[in-house]
């Protein structure tokens, strides 16, 4: 049952930098006996707010070592399927987006690195139905003012396997590729990757910002959404730096995105989404503008009544010294470094 | 643990659903009243149930268009408490964005309902349980679903009056893509479009059916909905027993017709009621309160 029970806390324990490490001590407390996380307290451990908790504690130096980071690893093992995928709940039998975030979760750890090699391997082979030439084909018969206009011919990753790409998850694969070590990654991640990219850019919303990912239906432009924004480029961000290794050019829309966000800000309401904006603003060495609302406005025990998530993202927002993603310095034009 | 697991009755040996409409001008009305004494009109067997109000939370919605009005989702839940429910709990998986709680504070739900605290289940998040598909409708063999769905007394389905790009109308049967979790299916619930957004309606109602629904339309939506239609107001509620009439009810309301579109045609045979004559009409006649909606054009074949 949905938060049912949760502990009951007279005390509140508000996030504050500092002493920030009250609340992940309460993100902790809310670990499973076998080493994971539910979406709430006293729920089954799932493998998404495990990975979160797990990124999270690594966040505070040492924590790989602890008991509490290696009982979630060895949970995070044990939810592994046989092709590599780890599944969205327990029962299921087939991989999900969540595979992408929980090999960058286990990436730093060196006992997890054959789950992640595995991992990487699914993930890279998982090709969206949307993209397959039979449906191309399909698509080409219908009319061409029909719903959506996208470039189907660009592969990323969706959130289940045999459908279509969507944002969300071709950003999660794509940070997993960059925040993984590189001799991880199979022969195909590179040109997966090249093509993720592109499918970000064709999605992008014409004002900047992605939402799910339709920027333009019946005609009509979609509204951007805060955390998709967010994590596409926070995806870009990782990802086109090793693209300009390769001296390809950076593209204008991610600095109208970023605009876009950092108008945004000021006006988000909920934790979650302002943990996010904050850590992807502080990445591009982005200062967040005053905002209506504060991480500080939430107790840990309202942040984990919005799911264990929320509370790791929030936990993760307020340290500057975390390892993911990095605070970025400050650019001199306040804009993207 | 499936409660909610009903053995599929073929309409044909259903009993009369029971369908009523209020006329309800402007959200600043006595809503409470309103909502209060229709559904004691129909003599719920709800004293000392748990209850799920499922409203249409699916965007950020400052001018109160394309969700559910939370000034009708708490005279609900007001409603039901003193109708004696023991508890009554609101509940929603919103498909395109996972950050419920914006969504929350955009349509300023806490302003009308007070702190819910534990009574709102994000059910995108919650728990899940496998339920084998029974119908088949469609190739999905099953579905996880929320346990607090599953699990309570007695559910509702709280859609908004609007019509929808893909299926023509959503109203209380496609209202409850909502249950299914993106925790599990992603936002969107993409799984459901390859399977089939008609049938996947059937299915998911076939697994966990509304005990009875209450459509927001007041101010509805017509066109490009769900999201980016036109705010058209209807002036109405409705209420009813059985989602199919209900839907059908609703649609007739917005000059539609009911048996054209092709998840409600499918449902009257299996989930309830479509016809006119198998539904008693309670409060307004629908000619008193009918309103035409504009569809798109692909879906110009609902217009009765």
């Amino acid at each position: 049952m949905n938060a049912l029970e949760m502990p009951d806390q007279s005390d509140r324990t508000y996030l504050t930098t500092p002493p920030w490490p009250e609340s992940l001590s309460f993100l902790k407390t809310l670990q499973n006996a076998d080493g994971g996380w539910g979406f709430h307290a006293g729920e089954p451990s799932r493998v998404e707010p495990t990975s979160w908790a797990a990124r999270a504690l690594m966040d505070h130096a040492g924590e790989i070592d602890t008991n509490d980071f290696r009982k979630a690893a060895e949970y995070l093992h044990s939810a592994q399927l046989p092709d590599g995928s780890w599944p969205a709940c327990g029962e299921m039998k087939t991989g999900s987006w969540i595979t992408s975030l929980t090999c960058a979760a286990l990436a730093p750890d060196p006992q997890s690195a054959q789950c992640v090699r595995l991992g990487l391997r699914w993930l890279c082979d998982d090709l969206p139905r949307d993209s397959s030439p039979f449906r191309r084909f399909l698509q080409s018969l219908r009319p061409k003012s029909e719903i959506v206009s996208q470039n189907t011919t660009y592969a990323g990753w969706g959130w289940t396997p045999n459908t279509a790409s969507w944002v969300e998850p071709t950003a999660f694969a794509l940070m997993a590729l960059h925040d993984v070590p590189q001799q991880y990654l199979p022969a195909n991640a590179s040109q997966r990757r090249d093509v993720a990219i592109a499918l970000l850019y064709d999605r992008m919303c014409p004002g900047g910002g992605w939402n799910c990912g339709n920027p333009r239906v019946y005609g009509v432009d979609g509204d951007a959404l805060v955390l998709p924004t967010c994590w596409a480029l926070l995806a870009l961000r990782g990802s086109e730096r090793a693209a300009q290794k390769k001296s390809t050019p950076e593209k204008p829309g991610r600095a109208l995105s970023l605009a876009w966000l950092q108008k945004e800000f000021a006006k988000i309401e909920s934790a979650a989404s302002l943990a996010v904006a904050r850590m992807t603003l502080e990445n591009y060495g982005i200062q967040p503008p005053p905002a209506e609302r504060d991480l500080r406005d939430w107790t840990a025990l309202e942040l984990a009544e919005q799911g264990t998530h929320v509370l790791a993202w929030a936990c993760m927002a307020v340290n500057s010294a975390r390892r993911w993603p990095l605070v970025a310095a400050k650019s001199a034009e306040g804009g993207v470094q | 643990m499936n409660q909610r697991k009903r053995e599929l009755i073929p309409s044909f040996s259903r009993p009369a659903s029971r369908v009523m409409i209020r006329k309800v001008a402007r959200y600043e009305e006595d809503l409470l009243a309103a909502i209060y004494e229709s559904i004691r009109e129909f003599q719920l067997p709800v004293k000392g149930k748990t209850i799920l109000l499922k409203p249409n939370l699916v965007g950020l919605d400052p001018q109160g268009v394309m969700n559910t009005h939370p000034a009708v989702i708490a005279a609900t839940r007001e409603s039901f408490l003193k109708l004696g429910a023991t508890r009554v709990m609101i509940g929603d998986g919103p498909a395109m964005d996972r950050d419920t709680q914006a969504i929350l504070e955009s349509v300023r739900l806490k302003e009308f309902t007070g702190r819910l605290g534990k009574d709102f289940c994000d059910l995108n998040i919650d728990d899940v349980e496998r339920v084998p598909l029974e119908t088949r409708a469609t190739r999905l063999k099953e579905l996880f679903l929320p346990k607090t769905v599953l699990g309570v007394d007695f559910l509702v389905s709280m859609p908004k009056l609007k019509t929808h790009h893909w299926a023509g109308v959503t109203l209380s049967l496609k209202n409850m893509f909502g249950i299914v979790p993106g925790s599990c299916y992603g936002w969107p619930k993409n799984v459901l479009h390859w399977a089939g957004i008609d049938r996947s309606i059937l299915d998911i109602n076939a697994a966990a059916r509304p005990d009875f629904a209450i459509v927001d339309g007041i101010m509805g939506m017509d066109g490009n909905g769900p999201i980016q239609g036109s705010p058209r107001a209807a002036g109405v509620l409705l209420f009813g027993d059985d989602p199919v009439a209900v839907d059908s009810t609703a649609c007739r309301v917005m000059g539609l017709l009911p048996e054209k579109v092709d998840y409600l045609g499918r449902a009257g045979t299996m989930l309830g009621h479509l016809e006119v004559s198998k539904i008693q009409q309670l409060g307004e006649g629908i000619e008193a309160v009918r309103t035409p909606f504009a569809v798109l054009p692909e879906f110009a074949r609902l217009v009765a």
